[in-house]
């Protein structure tokens, strides 16, 4: 199956000042050739894959350890889709972002952000699935729901490197309990 | 059409001048890169940011797909979203 995913790296020190021609050559070398390769930001890599793997996990892990070849030491700054706000849910699903916003406000059980401010953003993974929860009305692919949990599942991972193990376990005992 | 040496891929290619006639820079040079294109919206409100400048395979392991990728790309370009939707307004309101 074929699985659609970005992640986007950090360059290590080492290649702060390498030539992105150079940085992008290792990278064709380290077969991410199935990877559009964006390098418009400096001190960045991003990588728009279209894998052939057995699953999810299998296509963006290994995309991930490709990618590591190539540049080591790069850091994943995020893997996308997965933090998202409702116009990006309603692009992905294919419908108005007045529909979205009109499921979020009739049900109470909609998935809540994990960040509301000036915008609300939601793991993609929770929205897909409350929507393909829903009588069928709203037809999720598969693959996405797929993608979109592996990545979320990468980004918490790489957020969890913060954690710091005193907090972090007298946190738990009342944030998830 | 620019003098550029053609995409030896007919998908790719065509993909390429997609690009260009949405005022995108092709540059040819490199070798498992083919080359690269370049967003036309050098400004501060882009918000492409890492695909603005974005690199072409020689042989991409799939033609088709990267040709779609590279699509993508131009299509998802906020600043060109943004214009579009004005360019639509105004027709409407004329």
């Amino acid at each position: 199956m074929e699985y659609e995913f970005t992640l986007k790296f950090k360059l290590p020190m080492a290649d702060a000042s390498t030539s992105t021609d150079s940085l992008v050559e290792r990278l064709g070398a380290a077969e991410c050739d199935d990877a559009l390769v964006g390098v418009g930001q400096p001190g960045r890599v991003a990588l728009s894959f279209t894998r052939e793997a057995k699953s999810a996990s299998d296509a963006i892990l290994s995309a991930i350890k490709d990618v590591l070849r190539a540049i080591p030491g790069a850091r994943l700054i995020e893997a996308a889709p997965d933090y998202v706000g409702l116009t990006d849910v309603a692009e992905l699903v294919g419908v108005t972002r007045q529909n979205m916003r009109k499921l979020m406000a009739a049900h109470l059980d909609f998935p809540s952000p994990v960040h509301e401010g000036s915008s609300q953003v939601w793991h993609l993974e929770s929205v897909l699935r409350w929507l393909a929860g829903r009588d069928g009305s709203y037809p999720i692919d598969q693959r996405l729901l797929d993608v979109a949990y592996i990545t979320m599942q990468c980004n918490l991972t790489n957020e969890a490197r913060r954690l710091e193990p005193l907090h972090h376990s007298r946190i738990r005992k009342w944030v998830t309990a | 059409m620019s003098s550029r040496a053609k995409h030896p891929k007919k998908e790719v290619e065509e993909a390429l001048r997609y690009a260009e006639e949405a005022g995108w820079r092709v540059s040819v040079g490199g070798s498992h890169a083919w080359g690269k294109v370049y967003s036309p919206y050098d400004d501060e409100e882009c918000r492409c940011g890492e695909f603005c400048i974005a690199s072409v395979w020689s042989t991409p392991k799939n033609a088709g797909n990267h040709a779609h990728q590279i699509k993508r790309v131009v299509d998802n370009c906020t600043t060109r979203k943004r214009h579009l939707q004005a360019a639509q307004k105004k027709a409407v309101s004329e």
